[in-house]
């Protein structure tokens, strides 16, 4: 089959798209970490006291930490003095209050629009630019239902209560290695309050630019849903082509109370390194949701196709009675990149129900593994979960990973677990070209039915792009 | 045990074996399949037996085939672990791994089962299945299967699953005057009976069943 070599190396050649550099005046602090610098970072962005004793006591529970080596990933050895852990744009003396246009045309052309336009009137965004959040767009009208949603340095000037109330109560300052280091040095994210009773009227949404070079990415989001509220909200990331490998590590946290529903969507899309795996973000994330009251729902709904690393588990705590959760996965790889990815249920609460819908692609010399945990604890009463992992593997030099962990310890609570890995099969694409679908759009074809269960599970204005992605990613892969 | 004792089936040959928990006659380390060999390995836990295994299989030469089964019934305070390794080291080698177990009392189950295959170890096909019914409050069980594949070309997959026994069903046969202790047993040994298919002789597949269905009945009462 001299035609799917041919095409396998196109694909190889494939660019990546968002990979330029932005050059604008930036302002850094001298690289590593100590506390010096966690201060220095907690002045820059004016922080109150508790903020700077919250990053400091972070810092001290991290320096203890080891690394984690358990998931099934070469990492190479990262020197944390090597980072540097706040870089912002230069704010214009002059007009203070002004977006930098440089900056401005760098998300136009990712496809990011920072001022508010009737054309994408549907979704309200957050922009970060490295250390900093550049504006947050319709806050007014989101203000004017009661809706908070700003960066997450705002958060802390402004609301500092609501801020205190909720940091750290989902995913502990000393949780893992990774989060730790978030906890004491992050920079800037999203901050997202939906009160009693209100429903979201638009999408909200974040886009996370790493631009300098050097820099590590340290983002921080929380999302508060109250009572009966319901939001969905999107998050999309890019970094410039760098031979150097860029750390990401962030931390996710939302808290969803009594019968309130979220809908987190991520579509990840960081540059994944050359096609010989040098270069590429280490994208090493802790993403936790707590379904607190009853009744309340948390879907995850995740497109990763990006990162040289992925190590990336959304994963939900159902406490609520009656609490619902959902993740729906679909991860690529290619060439070098390598993704340990899925996600945790923890079912404390009666008659709980988790479901997990995981697809990974593996092409070139990739590995693609899932990991999930299911956990039943003993007040599980009438619990019932559902996994399903597939792997699709294109090429004979790649590998796919099925990892579960599945606990039970309620005998009225149902697991059930299932995984299958093949590759796209001589028969479906036969059946294809007789049709006379070529080779590249018969696979095309297939993947995006393969994906389709998760994908369909995306805002409109996501899907459109993660199909692309998807399609961009593997274009000419045949197995 | 010497876990570390290696039995190894010539080209060719058969391998047939059922080990019981607890008795003399351990279950080997290591199982080495060689080309067109076959292993077909049915272990059986009975309740009140402490069970600890760990099995490596590795398929070896082309066309080897490898079956292994086990149920384990537990009603008191039995610890179970069972571990498998099944490699696919070479291409057209096919596995199939299939586990049923309930669990009652306080007894405690892990599984961990993982099937790996190779690098160029294309045509492969690698089945397993890990079923558990879990019959107390305060029984519990945790099972890891994992999957590792480095070739493209197979056919693998697992499956896991923790549950109960079905309600409706019950009901089902006792408005028809099958008592709930005995619509129990029916489920459990029905639930049981595909590990026992996989023993071939006639007569100790009945002797097995025989044996099976008393476990079954005796922890039965007790729920």
């Amino acid at each position: 089959m001299s035609n799917d070599k041919e095409i396998l190396d196109g694909l190889a050649d494939k660019e990546y798209e968002h990979g330029f550099v932005t050059d604008l005046e930036q302002e850094f602090i001298p690289k590593g970490i100590n506390e010096d610098v966690i201060r220095i970072i907690s002045a820059k962005k004016g922080e109150p006291e508790w903020m700077l004793d919250f990053r400091l006591e972070a810092f001290r529970k991290w320096q203890k930490m080891t690394l984690p080596t358990w998931a099934h990933l070469e990492i190479p050895e990262i020197d944390f003095q090597d980072i540097i852990y706040y870089a912002a744009p230069k704010k214009d003396s002059e007009r203070p209050n002004e977006i930098d246009p440089e900056l401005e045309k760098t998300f136009d052309k990712l496809g990011i629009p920072l001022h508010e336009r009737a054309a994408l009137a549907g979704v309200a965004v957050d922009a970060v630019f490295d250390s900093v959040s550049v504006t947050t767009t319709f806050r007014a009208a989101l203000a004017e239902k009661g809706i908070i949603f700003c960066s997450f340095s705002e958060a802390v000037r402004e609301y500092p209560e609501l801020v205190r109330k909720y940091l750290a109560s989902v995913v502990p300052v000393g949780d893992n290695f990774y989060a730790a280091l978030n906890s004491a040095v992050f920079s800037d994210g999203s901050f997202c309050y939906i009160p009693k009773g209100v429903r979201c009227p638009m999408e909200l949404s974040s886009y996370f630019r790493i631009n300098a070079k050097g820099t590590g990415q340290f983002e921080r989001t929380l999302i508060v849903a109250d009572e009966g509220s319901y939001v969905s909200y999107m998050e999309g990331c890019t970094a410039p082509m760098r031979d150097e490998n860029q750390l990401h590590a962030a931390v996710v946290e939302i808290v969803v109370e009594k019968d309130a529903e979220v809908k987190y969507s991520t579509v990840q899309n960081w540059y994944p390194g050359d096609a010989q795996g040098k270069g590429g973000i280490f994208n090493f994330v802790t993403k936790r949701g707590i379904c607190k009251g009853a009744g309340s729902h948390l879907s995850w709904t995740q497109v990763e196709t990006g990162s040289a690393i992925t190590w990336k588990y959304p994963s939900t705590i159902l406490k609520g009675d009656n609490s619902s959760s959902e993740f729906y996965s679909v991860a690529v790889t290619n060439n070098y990149q390598q993704a340990d990815t899925g996600t945790k249920m923890i079912h404390i609460g009666k008659n709980t129900r988790s479901r997990i819908i995981s697809k990974g692609i593996s092409a070139g010399h990739s590995q693609n593994s899932y990991r999930g945990l299911v956990r039943m604890l003993a007040g599980a009463e009438n619990a019932r979960n559902y996994s399903q992992c597939d792997s699709l593997l294109i090429g004979d030099k790649c590998g796919a990973h099925t990892f579960p962990y599945i606990e039970n310890a309620n005998k009225t609570a149902v697991v059930e677990h299932e995984a299958t890995t093949s590759r796209i099969s001589e028969d479906q694409l036969f059946y294809c070209n007789q049709r006379g679908i070529g080779q590249e759009e018969a696979v095309g074809l297939i993947v995006n039915g393969y994906a389709r269960e998760v994908l369909s599970k995306l805002p409109m204005e996501f899907a459109v792009e993660a199909q692309k992605l998807l399609s961009l990613s593997l274009e000419g892969s045949v197995g | 045990m010497d876990v570390h004792n290696t039995v190894t089936v010539p080209a060719g040959q058969s391998f047939n074996k059922i080990y019981i928990a607890g008795n003399e006659e351990a279950l080997p380390g290591k199982i080495v399949v060689e080309k067109d060999a076959k292993a077909e390995i049915v272990i059986l836990s009975m309740p009140g037996t402490e069970y600890e295994c760990s099995l490596e299989v590795v398929l070896a030469g082309r066309g080897a085939s490898a079956d292994i089964a086990g149920a384990y019934v537990c009603g008191h305070d039995e610890k179970i672990r069972i571990s498998v390794d099944m490699r696919h080291e070479v291409p057209d080698c096919t596995s199939r791994q299939l586990f049923k177990g309930i669990a009652g009392g306080h007894s405690s189950v892990d599984f961990y089962g993982k099937i790996t295959v190779v690098k160029d170890a294309q045509h492969t096909e690698a089945y397993q299945e890990n079923h558990n019914i879990l019959i107390s409050d305060y029984a519990k069980v945790n099972t890891k299967p994992q999957l590792e594949i480095y070739a493209d070309d197979v056919k693998c997959s697992h499956g896991a699953t923790i549950g109960r026994l079905n309600e409706e069903e019950q009901f089902y046969m006792r408005s028809r005057g099958i008592s709930l202790e005995d619509a129990r047993v029916l489920q459990m040994i029905s639930f049981l009976s595909p590990v026992l298919g996989t023993i071939s002789d006639p007569e100790l597949h009945g002797q097995k069943t025989a044996e099976l269905e008393e476990a079954v009945r005796s922890i039965v009462k007790a729920i």
